[in-house]
């Protein structure tokens, strides 16, 4: 792999090679039934080149590839390529950082996995006979690399593993499922915290209840706050910053939303998936870094690329979404600053409300605007600070950046979603919610 | 190449099914946005996956890169399947065939320099942002790839493909104030980079949506009669009914398949649908699947009565039905699954103008963003959408979510007019596997009191 970044600087090119190593096992069972086993491991590499006048150019490949024709394959791109205002940087000569690797992931033996899912089938079989099972356990090892022209070279590894439940359960016309996963980089999954969850949310979908169109404060769980989570999200990226097509390009500093909101982004987090020592450009990660303080926006997700369009410095956020992809500005591992008393609390002193866990058609609205519009996949309606039972076919709709204004209190305990977000209990209000009855 | 897949084939001894999938994959990505080369990427792949069936155990798949390591995958695999634990689950064999299956497009974007592709783009992107005042950010997406695939299974085929997919979309994001809107619209298919040229209308268009939309109203929600043009109702019998046709929802599920069970009333007389992966060079169409099934048309609906599903071999077996040639992956890394091809309403007999004509307040849903299901219930946004008073079409009105359940809401269709078109752009995720061509078809349909998310009217 270094033979490639050499020669490209042999042809006068900065250049950098991203390498990235994936090998995972998973099993599955379909209703309760062991269904099978799947192996993968795969290697991709991206090679980006910048000409002496500014060019660049990009080539991804899986190898084997003969150094040489990559190289010939990035220039041939860089002819039309963008002109671009930033340089390949160095990377550190020294490299302190600690690998998340787990070794009891790495030696994980498939009957090991098969344990782990009987366990799960076994358990939702005798607390809940008539719910199906589906689970799907997987675990895995990956690696990163990165080579420049400055002949230096950096790489990292983690170990992830990722167990999910789906129970779904039909009674006469009405189909219920319930999802529930946990992510993370280390073996240390809490399996029964998991199949807790998965019970409690099927006993309080037992009873379907009606509910009026109206506003109401509604308690997002940590799942269910990304609904809010997202149209930030985008709104912080340096790319539409770049593009003008974010509404928060001028809003800096400013204070936008309630100060009970804090986000910070943690990229060297133990074990969670996301954490990295530098991000895909080679760019060190600070420990942390805050995104939003007491409801002031103080920082965006800036890659090399668009924070030399906009005058500013990169935050060690650009990242790949594959080998394939070049770098754009994203997120390591985030954090939503947490409240004081505990979500039991909260439900127990909302007098008529809904709690939304999960919903459908994320990402169908304006996500640039804020606006949203979901079916409530899973919901519930609360009434004299009690959970009465399940909605069905009902919409709540909003725009997040007004909703994270009007948030009223954030539970004490948080959830780790996809293992890269810690996110607590958020009760806003007023949302809308419409319903079909 | 295919001597060795023959003789790999041939190894299982103790009644496995066996299949052998190699790719290789060359695609050109270029986004164009405003007046740079914000992406421009040419990317190779080489790689294969084996997948076996132990007749006692379950099933075992491995991807890997490269071609050069099948043989020992095929050894260890046959090895490692016989130690999986005991399942239960089979596979409806087939015919073995051996076929050569090539495309020629008109004019072969390989041939094509990659300097005609970027000058072709910038142009539209000039186009684009031209449109409009408003326009902020104009992107031009570009995509073409060649896919080759030789397939083998212990059945005896041993079939090689090309498949070519090239598409071009138009974003444009309008802007006034803190108000940002994004109109997105584009063009794909099996084709050559003919499919690509002639676009400029199209560019101006987009461009002009998207400042249409910034003085468009916000949809009020509640319930309404909608009307769906022949894009966002193919969408909707995609999430609405498609996702539950496929038989991997069902095959272990007994109290679904009694809810789900064949010749039942599930929707209203004038809804016919069917998935037809036969059909000539659409998107979806093949004429084998990923598991070398041959493809076929499906009738899933039949004027409102249920009448078929969607199969790979394997919901086949587990439902003593018959393989339709719906096992699709989108690629060598993902074992093939229970997808749709080309789904699509029947088209009915009325004009399309006939619709309008007794909603008294509803909304004309155009195009789409996209769609989302969860076994009944499911959403589907059009891009834009038209106020419907005393049966005439009115002001432009946006932020529309349609949500529906699927026991209810085929019900409701009590209109199917006669003005079917295909839309080839579509594309589907389900599980892990994002991104598979899924056209969609349908001509315009009405639909009495969907609900519709958004602030009530005052």
């Amino acid at each position: 792999m270094r033979e490639v970044v050499s020669i490209a600087r042999a042809r006068g090119l900065q250049a950098d090679l991203f390498v990235r190593r994936v090998w995972e096992k998973s099993i599955e069972y379909e209703a309760g039934v062991f269904r099978g086993y799947v192996a993968r491991e795969h290697t991709g590499c991206g090679l980006r080149v910048i000409r002496p006048d500014k060019r660049l150019g990009f080539y991804a490949f899986t190898p084997p590839c003969a150094p040489s024709e990559a190289v010939e394959q990035a220039l041939e791109v860089s002819a039309f390529g963008d002109v671009v205002d930033f340089t390949i940087p160095s990377y550190p000569s020294t490299t302190e950082w600690r690998d998340f690797v787990d070794p009891r992931l790495e030696e994980l033996s498939v009957r090991e996995m098969v344990e782990v899912g009987e366990h799960l089938v076994g358990q939702l079989k005798t607390t809940h006979p008539e719910v199906l099972t589906n689970v799907r356990i997987v675990a895995g090892r990956e690696e990163r690399e990165l080579f420049n022209h400055h002949e230096e070279e950096i790489r990292f590894a983690r170990t992830f593993f990722d167990i999910s439940v789906e129970a779904t359960r039909v009674k006469d016309d009405d189909i219920l499922t319930v999802y529930v996963e946990r992510s993370w980089g280390n073996r240390d999954l809490d399996v029964d915290d998991l199949l807790k969850e998965v019970e409690l949310k099927l006993d309080l979908s037992e009873r379907v209840v009606p509910i009026q169109s109206g506003q109401y404060p509604v308690l997002f769980t940590p799942s269910g706050c990304m609904v809010l989570l997202h149209p930030l999200l985008y709104g912080l990226s340096g790319r539409n910053i770049a593009f003008g097509k974010s509404p928060l390009q001028d809003k800096f500093g400013k204070v936008l939303f309630s100060s009970l909101f804090s986000l910070v982004e943690v990229p060297q987090e133990p074990w969670a998936l996301g954490s990295c020592p530098f991000d895909d450009e080679g760019i060190l990660t600070p420990e942390e870094r805050v995104l939003v303080e007491s409801g002031k926006v103080e920082d965006g997700f800036w890659d090399l690329w668009s924070a030399a369009r906009t005058g500013r410095r990169t935050t060690a956020s650009g990242f790949r979404r594959s080998p394939w992809d070049m770098p754009e500005p994203g997120f390591s591992v985030l954090k939503i600053k947490n409240g004081l008393r505990d979500r039991e609390t909260l439900v127990e002193e909302l007098e008529e409300g809904l709690v939304v866990d999960s919903l459908l058609g994320l990402g169908q609205s304006n996500i640039a605007s804020g606006f949203f519009s979901c079916g409530v996949q899973l919901g519930f309606y609360v009434k004299g600070g009690e959970i009465q039972g399940r909605v069905k076919n009902v919409m709540i709709s909003g725009n997040a950046y007004e909703a994270l204004k009007n948030i009223k209190e954030l539970s004490r305990d948080c959830r780790w979603v996809q293992g890269s977000i810690l996110a607590p209990y958020m009760l806003v209000e007023p949302i809308q919610v419409n319903a079909a009855s | 190449m295919r001597e060795i897949l023959r003789d790999l084939v041939r190894r299982p001894q103790n009644g496995e099914y066996l299949e052998i999938r190699l790719e290789h994959i060359v695609t050109t990505s270029i986004r164009i946005h405003n007046t740079t080369v914000e992406r421009l990427k040419v990317t190779e792949e080489r790689g294969g996956s084996l997948r076996i069936l132990h007749p006692k155990t379950g099933w075992w798949f491995v991807s890997f890169q490269g071609w050069d390591s099948l043989k020992e995958h095929v050894a260890s695999g046959l090895r490692s399947v016989a130690l999986l634990p005991q399942s239960r689950t089979g596979v409806i064999r087939g015919e073995g065939t051996e076929e050569e299956i090539r495309f020629s497009p008109r004019e072969d974007f390989r041939e094509k320099p990659l300097g005609e592709k970027v000058q072709l783009l910038f142009a539209y992107a000039r186009m684009l942002r031209e449109a409009s005042p408003f326009v902020v950010s104009a992107v031009v997406e570009y995509r073409d790839e060649w896919r080759t695939v030789y397939f083998a299974n212990s059945d005896g085929s041993v079939i090689f493909w090309e498949k070519p997919d090239i598409s071009l979309s138009f974003v444009a994001t309008a802007r006034k104030g803190d108000q940002i809107e994004v109109y997105r619209d584009g063009v794909a298919g099996k084709a050559g980079f003919e499919l690509v040229r002639g676009l400029e209308e199209l560019a101006h268009r987009v461009g002009k949506q998207a400042e249409a939309l910034l003085f468009a109203r916000p949809f009020p929600g509640g319930v309404y009669d909608v009307i769906l043009d022949p894009v966002l109702a193919g969408v909707f019998i995609h999430e609405a009914f498609g996702h539950l046709s496929e038989a991997d929802f069902l095959s272990r599920n007994e109290r679904l398949q009694k809810l789900m069970v064949l010749g039942k009333p599930i929707a209203s007389p004038v809804l016919s649908v069917f998935d037809d992966g036969s059909l000539e060079d659409l998107r979806g169409s093949s004429p084998y699947d990923d598991e070398g099934t041959r493809t076929q048309r499906t009738y899933l609906i039949r004027k409102g009565y249920l009448s078929g599903r969607l199969h790979s071999r394997e919901t086949a077996f587990l439902l003593g039905e018959s393989p339709t040639g719906n096992a699709r992956t989108i690629s060598y890394r993902f074992p093939p699954i229970v997808r749709m091809t080309n789904t699509g309403i029947e088209p009915g007999t009325v004009p399309p103008e006939d619709l309008f004509a007794d909603i008294e307040r509803g909304v004309y849903a155009v195009e789409y963003v996209g769609g989302n299901t969860a076994l009944e219930l499911f959403t589907f946004s059009p891009a834009y959408g038209y106020l419907i008073e005393g049966g005439k079409v009115g002001e432009m009105v946006k932020d529309i979510v349609l949500s529906g359940n699927l026991f209810q809401t085929l019900g409701k269709i009590d209109a199917v007019a006669n003005d079917f078109r295909w839309t080839e752009v579509g594309w589907c995720g389900k599980g892990e596997q994002m991104g598979l061509p899924t056209p969609t078809g349908s001509p315009h349909v009405r639909l009495r009191e969907v609900l519709v998310g958004g602030q009530c009217h005052a």
